[in-house]
């Protein structure tokens, strides 16, 4: 009988260490089962971030182990970074698009570094911006766009391509309450389609009524 | 799919920052046109010495007491040798007359000499299909080693000078070549680290959805081929169009009338083109190594 894993994120005994004096992590164990959604909250500093980027390799850990998806990252060499990418969808508080880009091509981005083909990537980028509600606005640059339709271009491009992960690294940080709402109802909508999310956030208001799991970092350590 | 994707991201960037791009190009075209220029130079007096020397021909001064009889035999002799194409024998008499001819109005100085005092002697035209200076070199030797012969003649002194000037400006050819070379990968290794350094945003993003380094690099490796390619076709088209002028130049002037220039043979050109496009590649890859650490 195959045994399968219900962790889809594995941390065990991790540690990040940038220089002597700076800990941003100590020994984090912790599992994340697939389709769960999962807040990583703790004041500014406390190494959401660098938990965040540990998981899709934009940082390498000092000490421990990290699964992702069935990927072993202490192992992964630099060319199978990007497979994990494709796994794995991050979105930013800051949001990271290419202002003078279409909202189309911005998400297309993520479908042309898969060769899919011309019309199958029209199509998917027209569905995943009409779900986000900006189909009226898809030829407008990213710079013409208000922050909250920005942020939901950086979400559309982050799951475009389907990936069973998604790290959100305070994305509701730069938005005003309805607009951070409407980021948490798309937020939760993909978690109903199955897909594992993790969002960091150091705004408690999100997630004090809520059933998910909250993962509290303070200092570099995990308290809860 | 990802080739036509990456072929038109470099299509998309040459129009983005066409002036950068037009600057580089035009950085190529100058250094691979003065390397043309020298390579141009150098390949026409290389052939100009081969020409001279295959003019030259060799003279076969023979010893007086040779006799007549003998001529026939050696006629045969020389015409039997590898690579010669014409034999003409003068008699000491001939060489007289030509002697005569030639004083003019003062062959006076030559009465009362006897019309045999000149050597008999044979002038070699080597062919110019097996012509090398070495073979003529060859050829003389062999003859001043055989018993009825006096003295050869080739011009050598003419030859080995040029040779050497020749050989001298080969090298010169390649070490300016090669500085030109490092210019232009330099200018290039420059101009594309500040394509990057202003695309950084935009190669972040990439490598954050998944691309590979294949996907990142492609589009300015297939720019730096695009500026290889152009500006050394632009610099052989500009040698080529001076190349024209100047042989319809030198052909109404009665002066060059016996000096024919001659344009780089096409595997020249190849070399020229192919190494303007692996400078500009290498260049290129050079300066994204750095953007492409994970």
């Amino acid at each position: 009988m195959t045994y399968i894993d219900p962790a889809i994120v594995k941390l065990t005994e991790v540690s990040k260490r940038y220089t002597v004096e700076n800990l941003a992590l100590y020994k984090i164990s912790l599992e994340v089962k697939k389709g769960e959604f999962v807040f990583l909250t703790g004041p500014s500093g406390s190494g959401k971030s660098t938990l965040l980027k540990l998981l899709f390799c934009a940082e390498r850990p000092t000490e421990g182990d990290i699964r992702v998806d069935g990927m072993d990252l202490s192992t992964l060499s630099p060319s199978q970074v990007p497979t994990l990418r494709r796994k794995v969808g991050v979105i930013f508080q800051d949001f990271k698009l290419l202002d003078q880009y279409t909202v189309f091509d911005n998400v297309a981005l993520s479908l042309e570094v898969l060769g899919l083909k011309k019309s199958q990537v029209e199509k998917r980028v027209r569905d995943i911006i009409t779900n986000v509600g900006l189909i009226g606005k898809i030829d407008r640059k990213a710079i013409q766009l208000s922050g909250g339709e920005q942020q939901r271009v950086a979400i559309a491009r982050a799951v475009v391509n389907r990936p069973p992960i998604i790290l959100a690294d305070e994305p509701t940080g730069n938005l005003d309450r309805d607009r951070t709402m409407e980021v948490m109802e798309l937020m939760e909508e993909l978690n109903a389609r199955g897909t594992t999310i993790i969002f960091a956030t150091h705004d408690e208001k999100l997630f004090e009524h809520t059933h998910r799991r909250v993962l509290r970092l303070d200092n570099g350590r995990l308290i809860r | 799919m990802i080739a036509g994707i990456i072929y038109k991201r470099a299509i998309a960037d040459l129009k983005q920052n066409f002036t950068t791009q037009v600057m580089t190009t035009l950085v190529v075209t100058l250094s691979m046109l003065l390397l043309t220029f020298f390579a141009m130079f150098s390949f026409n007096f290389r052939h100009f010495v081969e020409e001279l020397g295959s003019k030259l021909g060799i003279v076969v001064y023979l010893k007086k007491d040779v006799p007549q009889e003998a001529i026939p035999s050696l006629y045969k002799r020389i015409s039997a040798l590898r690579g010669i194409e014409a034999v003409n024998y003068t008699s000491s008499e001939d060489a007289f007359r030509k002697l005569e001819s030639y004083l003019d109005r003062e062959k006076q100085v030559l009465e009362g000499v006897d019309a045999n005092f000149l050597p008999p002697s044979f002038e070699i035209q080597i062919n110019r299909a097996v012509f090398n200076i070495d073979r003529i070199r060859e050829v003389a030797a062999e003859l001043s080693r055989w018993k009825e012969v006096s003295k050869v003649q080739y011009g050598e002194e003419w030859i080995d000078r040029l040779e050497v000037f020749s050989g001298i400006t080969e090298k010169a050819v390649v070490g300016a070549g090669l500085l030109l070379l490092i210019t232009a990968a330099f200018v290039v290794t420059n101009t594309i680290k500040l394509t990057t350094y202003a695309k950084q945003e935009e190669l972040e993003i990439l490598r954050l959805v998944g691309a590979t380094n294949g996907f990142i690099a492609g589009p300015f490796l297939v720019e730096a081929m695009f500026q290889g390619l152009a500006g050394s076709l632009l610099a052989t088209g500009i040698v080529f169009a001076t190349y024209n002028y100047l042989q319809s130049l030198m052909s109404q002037h009665p002066l060059f009338k016996q000096v024919s220039l001659v344009f780089l043979p096409m595997p020249y050109l190849l070399t020229i083109i192919g190494g303007s496009i692996l400078v500009c590649v290498a260049g290129t890859a050079v300066s994204m190594r750095r953007f492409l650490r994970l």
